[in-house]
């Protein structure tokens, strides 16, 4: 970037006499006194006071000319001693990872540091506020500090495309110009997503855990009771009561098991993972460790992987969890000696990503649980889990990944979930900006899809989408 | 006096910036209308009763909003005279502040209805309702994406998921119906949810609206080759 400042320094000093020059001119006024001397028009007392004189004069002159050239030169070999202040500062604000803007009259970007360029995705181009940032609080904010008025700090939420908390803290600035709006308005965002989700995830954590605990937790204290009154001596009943303890106790361990792992994801959801893993590698991890689950009931796992390898941007400890609680509800909620199709592949674009092409059944029901915005030019890995089981009523499949849901009659047995497994799956997959679709159809099984971005491996950037600037103008 | 190319140059500025304005108002106008949706919901979500009367009061301001980017575009067809992209960008202005209008109202209704929620239980579906209005309200916050960076790819994704929310909408229709069936006292509360949802399902149809319109600003073509599906499938997806 070329800076304004330095040109001062590296323009040349206005021409100075050089010391040639100087002893050139003494020569020549030497010459002339010599000329005159001979010709007899000069006496020679008058002749050596003219020669002093003139010595002196160019040696004053030599001075000058070695003085005058001594800070250029040291100007050239340093730049300068140190930074001006507004070099500095700008140095600094380009750096600062916290977005800072600077709004001009008419609420026309004038500055914003990298940091806010990219938290706003603005162009090269600032543009206005209001197209960048629909924040209605935030603009009045920024209009009152355009006007002169104090400066005010506004907290707003946004959705999309993943929940985030911003504090936005807007100053006004006078700044040193002729005309009649010399204020501008700093604005300042700060992210404050993770203090914000730590906060409600304990809240959600406490509340969920000592909802979903009681219940176990009394049935386990009522037992108790039983065995130590009037089932005291029945060695049958004691049997049985430690056996369904012991189930009670295992179930709260997973609840809490679960719990854990929801809060994890949860707490990072608005981190994008940055690692990459093969999703086809996973699949073939997880349907070999489940293998021996599925053969206790006879039931067959289906894999078909197209391609080698489908590499996705994420974390593999996730997608492996994702994986293996989708392989995991499909053997439990199919019936012995049924079939469960796990398929894997990589370079869907989103259409094709969400449900499979052809429907399970004719009045099937498809729902997207989890997407991300739309990007035609993403692609994504996909991984499909099909199970021959009872399927889903299409009025619970928008319920299907809240936390702690259990479609009826699945709520007691030996074999009930926490009812976490999903909204497990759905958080991780948010994070992954990927998305979770689920299709089913009574009697006739589901299909759960999960879709995960690719790292960019797209052929050099193919149609770019068409710029808006307000177009070529009518005559 | 300016020479005659310079002058030409002077009004398309002007005429350029008066159209970035107007789409900036638009903007405005659209993060108005999410805003309002989004307190509407947390207002039943958290039964906040001042929320909801500070929703009911901000509607007015988008109103008062229309009629400003109303004015504009009149006054921009009638001085500027607009041909081709600056017509459609005009028209399409004009019917998105329509829509927008439309969604505050909605928006309004909502939040309207938070006192008399709160005055019974509160129902377990309240989440199904919060979780149907994130979901209408991300699809609004697209569509704005996609009008102000004239991206058509992301207007069109947010086109073909409605039926997303037609589908969230008819679970919870049945399931608040099982829910009143199972308990007269509930009939109150869930038919305020019901129309709620209704409302909810009516901003998912304005932001496809408006999907349409971003589509027919940037293109100049129609988006009707294909409707979005309906909740009830007649074939499989291509």
């Amino acid at each position: 970037m070329a800076n304004p400042a330095n040109n001062s320094w590296t323009r040349r000093t206005p021409d100075r006499p050089r010391r040639r020059d100087i002893v050139i001119t003494a020569l020549l006024g030497l010459v002339v006194l010599f000329v005159l001397l001979a010709s007899g028009t000069l006496d020679p007392s008058a002749w050596i006071a003219a020669s002093l004189a003139f010595a002196a004069l160019a040696f004053i002159y030599f001075l000058t000319a070695v003085t005058s050239v001594a800070p250029a030169q040291a100007a050239q070999s340093t730049v300068a001693p140190r930074p001006s202040e507004a070099e500095s500062a700008t140095a600094m604000l380009e750096k600062i990872v916290v977005p800072v803007l600077l709004i001009g009259p008419g609420g026309r970007i004038e500055r914003a540091n990298p940091a806010a360029r990219a938290f706003l995705a603005l162009g090269a181009e600032g543009g206005l506020l209001s197209t960048s940032l629909r924040q209605p609080r935030v603009l009045e904010a920024v209009s009152a500090a355009l006007r002169g008025e104090p400066g005010s700090i506004v907290e707003y939420a946004s959705i999309a495309p993943i929940e985030s908390h911003v504090r936005a803290f807007v100053e006004p600035i006078r700044m040193p110009v002729a005309g009649p709006m010399p204020w501008r308005a700093m604005l300042v965002l700060a992210d404050e997503t993770s203090s914000k989700r730590a906060e409600r995830m304990r809240a959600d954590f406490l509340a969920n855990a000592s909802h979903e605990l009681r219940t176990p937790l009394a049935s386990l204290s009522g037992f108790i009771d039983t065995l130590r009154g009037p089932a005291r001596d029945d060695e049958e009943a004691r049997d049985r009561f430690l056996g369904i303890m012991r189930e009670q106790t295992d179930r709260m361990r997973r609840l809490i098991d679960d719990l854990l792992s929801l809060s994890r994801v949860e707490m990072n959801e608005h981190m994008p993972p940055a690692g990459e893993a093969d999703l086809c590698a996973i699949v073939r991890d997880v349907t070999d460790s489940l293998k021996p689950m599925a053969a206790v009931r006879s039931i067959t796992l289906d894999l078909s992987i197209t391609g080698d390898s489908a590499l996705i941007t994420g974390d593999r400890d996730q997608i492996y969890e994702v994986v293996e609680n989708l392989i995991e509800n499909a053997i439990k909620y199919s019936p012995d000696g049924a079939r469960v199709h796990v398929t894997a592949l990589g370079g869907c674009p989103r259409d094709d990503a969400e449900h499979p092409a052809d429907r399970i059944a004719p009045e099937s029901a498809r729902l997207v649980l989890a997407g991300p915005p739309f990007d035609a030019r993403q692609r994504y890995g996909v991984l499909r889990v099909r199970d021959h089981g009872g399927g889903i009523e299409r009025r619970y499949l928008p319920r299907l990944s809240e936390r702690f849901f259990r479609v009826d009659g699945q709520k007691s047995g030996p074999a009930a979930g926490t009812g976490l497994g999903l909204a497990i799956v759905k958080h991780i997959i948010t994070r992954h900006r990927g998305g979770f679709a689920v299709e089913s159809a009574p009697g006739s099984g589901s299909v759960f899809s999960v879709f995960l971005p690719q790292p960019a491996l797209r052929p050099a950037q193919t149609v770019q989408a068409e710029p808006v600037t307000a177009g070529v103008a009518t005559e | 006096m300016n020479s005659p190319a310079q002058q030409g140059h002077h009004i398309v500025k002007a005429f350029s910036e008066e159209l970035e304005q107007l789409s900036a108002a638009v903007a405005t106008m659209g993060g108005l209308a999410e805003s309002l949706i989004s307190d509407a919901i947390d207002a039943i979500v958290t039964r906040d009763s001042d929320l909801a009367l500070d929703v009911v009061e901000r509607d007015k301001r988008i109103d008062a909003l229309q009629r400003d980017i109303e004015r504009q575009i009149i006054r921009l067809l009638a001085l500027r005279q607009p041909l081709a992209w600056d017509l459609r960008v005009c028209i399409a202005a004009l019917k998105i502040t329509a829509d927008l209008e439309r969604i505050g109202d909605l928006a309004k209704n909502i939040a309207r209805r938070t006192r008399a929620l709160n005055e019974a239980e509160p129902l377990p579906l309240a989440k199904s309702v919060e979780r149907m209005g994130r979901l209408v309200q991300g699809h609004l916050h697209e569509v704005l994406d996609a009008y102000v960076s004239g991206e058509v790819a992301g207007a069109v994704g947010v086109w073909e998921r409605d039926d997303d929310v037609d589908e969230h909408y008819n679970a919870l229709f049945r399931e608040l119906l099982t829910c009143m069936a199972g308990d007269a006292q509930l009939i109150g509360p869930g038919t305020h949810l019901l129309f709620i949802a209704k409302n909810l399902e009516r901003v998912g149809d304005h932001a496809t609206n408006i999907a349409e319109l971003v589509h027919y600003a940037v293109t100049g073509t129609e988006l009707l080759a294909e409707r979005p599906k309906g909740a009830f499938p007649d074939g499989p997806a291509s």
